[in-house]
């Protein structure tokens, strides 16, 4: 019987992910339930750091595979790796961090071991089934105005594999840890077929919507009439960027590539006004570490209400037209 | 080089809402688009078509109407197109999903590249590039921002990925699978002439009889996941709402903004 709640710990440079740590946390929600045991695994070749990172979270278990070679982006021979460490360990549940390397190395473990992977949840519950057994439900935001789904793993399929959002659970605080280290040295690392050639040199961010302290985001309430022009003018006068959610872009009233949200960009301004945005979680993704983030919109109960700091039921552009007189 | 382009339909607009009883998506209406990031993916197809030669083959699986998508996708200058549709295979998890793409692909001939967009606008898993890439047993290097081929290296390919706050040169040997970010290029547009055209462009239908995996393998039977209940969100945190009419309120936000300005 599958047992054991397993964290994977994603790590670059030798050093321990932070949104792996936050998963300890969501273990240990999932523990105050089910009783089981918190085990980390890990693959890197410079493991030392990693494993008192973990120690100092409170992991029963620590599961090493020390490689010889730094397997960054050599997603087909660490998800070998991977699979073979979860076939040994058997544990019920694996927590992964929503991140590129989660979702991407995991979806290869995910389908050499038959266990399906529910994407970027958001909470992490516990169920009991009809013997007594628990399973965990996968919330997540799914498509649309503001709606989340419940997703379980089916009987018969194991592990239960979920990748979860980072920032939604919060680091644990270190501890004394005395957690066991398991080295499992007879996992082999098989050959890659990607090889990192170079780490590029950074581009200068030419884009002004990315490196805007300022933002005005205009959703579809930006759109109606000639409430554009005024969204413009506004953000002329106090400096601001434009970006916009997708009927901005699918209008070709702002360029493609100033869509934000979770498949555009994400911006990370100090002020950011919005206007008319009715707040679907796949564009308010996209908006982060704000300083100042006002809405206004006409409609009360928009979701963006949820988001933003300060809230304006009204009428952008008879607003915006007052303060252009300003 | 021939490639592979994946594309799928996305509502056109976010206004979607899941049936309570089923917990399927409902359309907001019959309207799809072809997903932002695999215009991405096509442009980079259509690139690396010119200059390389061979052909590109845009895959879909879908409704019949998705043909719309893929008439577009050949509008744009994908050469063949490839529609799985079945009962059988609908309603599938990414798991599923991506085994019946696969299967699709190997049937379909023999290809050196598969591109992808990284993102759907409406699931977002980011899952199915790479499962495919499993289920066929080759590379995937995940959210690219560039591709590049050398034909002095035919049997690799090369791409710049942006992860950690870094970016990359990562190469991998062909066969890969790359999955191509949203708004790393620009899309070309159709054309009156190349939306003409692509009426006439083949079309293959497969269903699952062609593709011959077992039903247990696939669609909502083959899903190691189900969706077992939707709900709206409550409480939570909620914005200081403020109130007057739209003079105090351009005021109230001047000095909101003024103040905020003066920390930066």
């Amino acid at each position: 019987m599958a047992k054991g709640i397993c964290v994977f710990a994603e790590n670059y440079n030798g050093k321990l992910e932070p949104a792996s740590a936050e998963l300890v946390s969501a273990a240990r929600l999932i523990q105050e339930t089910t009783k089981e045991e918190i085990s980390a695994v890990v693959v890197a070749e410079n493991c030392d750091d990693i494993i008192e990172e973990l120690k100092g979270l409170g992991v029963a278990k620590i599961y090493v595979v020390k490689t010889s070679r730094d397997l960054l982006l050599e997603d087909d021979a660490a998800s070998q790796v991977m699979a073979d460490m979860l076939k040994k360990i058997d544990p019920s549940s694996v927590l992964i961090p929503a991140t590129p390397t989660g979702r991407s190395l995991f979806s290869r473990v995910a389908m050499k071991l038959n266990c399906g992977l529910t994407a970027d949840c958001t909470e992490l519950l516990v169920g009991t089934k009809e013997d007594g057994t628990y399973y965990i439900k996968q919330n997540k935001p799914s498509y649309g105005e503001n709606v989340f789904v419940t997703i379980i793993t089916k009987d018969g399929y194991y592990p239960q594999m979920m990748t979860v959002r980072p920032g939604v659970y919060t680091v644990p605080e270190k501890t004394e840890g005395n957690a066991e280290v398991i080295y499992m040295d007879d996992i082999e690392v098989p050959e890659s077929k990607i090889e990192v050639v170079e780490v590029l040199p950074q581009e200068e961010s030419t884009d002004s919507i990315l490196s805007s302290e300022i933002v005005v985001v205009g959703g579809r309430g930006a759109l109606e009439e000639d409430n554009f022009e005024v969204v413009k003018a506004f953000a002329d006068k106090i400096g601001a960027a434009i970006g916009g959610t997708r009927p901005m872009v699918d209008t070709e009233t702002i360029p493609f590539d100033h869509q934000i949200g979770q498949t555009g960009l994400t911006i990370r301004p100090k002020i950011c006004i919005s206007l008319g945005v009715s707040g679907a979680i796949q564009h308010t993704e996209g908006i982060k570490d704000t300083k100042l983030f006002v809405a206004i919109n006409t409609d009360e109960n928009a979701a963006i209400f949820k988001v933003a700091d300060y809230g304006m039921k009204a009428d952008l552009r008879e607003v915006l037209e007052n303060y252009l007189k300003l | 080089m021939d490639i592979a382009v994946l594309i799928k339909q996305v509502p056109v607009s976010n206004n979607v809402s899941v049936d309570p009883e089923t917990h399927a998506l409902i359309r907001g209406s019959a309207e799809g688009m072809i997903n932002p990031a695999d215009l991405n993916a096509i442009e980079e197809a259509m690139v690396l078509k010119e200059q390389t030669g061979g052909k590109v083959v845009v895959f879909t699986m879908g409704p019949p109407d998705a043909e719309k998508a893929l008439r577009e996708a050949m509008a744009l200058g994908c050469d063949e197109s490839c529609l799985i549709t079945d009962r059988v295979v609908a309603g599938g998890d990414t798991i599923a999903t991506a085994r019946v793409l696969a299967e699709a692909i190997k049937k379909y001939g023999n290809f050196e590249l598969v591109l992808g967009g990284a993102l759907s606008a409406d699931g977002a898993t980011g899952q199915v590039g790479a499962m495919v890439a499993e289920c066929l047993g080759i590379p995937h290097i995940a959210e690219i921002q560039s591709v590049k081929y050398d034909e002095d290296a035919p049997d690799k390919i090369e791409a710049v990925k942006k992860v950690y706050g870094e970016r990359f040169l990562v190469r991998a040997a062909l066969p890969a699978v790359l999955s191509v970010n949203f708004g790393c290029n620009v899309p070309r547009l159709a054309t009156l002439r190349s939306t003409r055209a692509a009426k006439n462009k083949p079309l293959t239908t497969y269903t699952n009889a062609e593709l011959g995996l077992p039903e247990e393998q696939v669609g909502i039977q083959g899903s190691p996941t189900t969706v077992i209940d939707s709900f709206e969100p409550t409480g939570g945190r909620m914005a200081e709402m403020i109130e007057g009419t739209p003079e105090e309120l351009a005021a109230k936000l001047k000095n909101l903004i003024d103040e905020e300005k003066g920390n930066l």
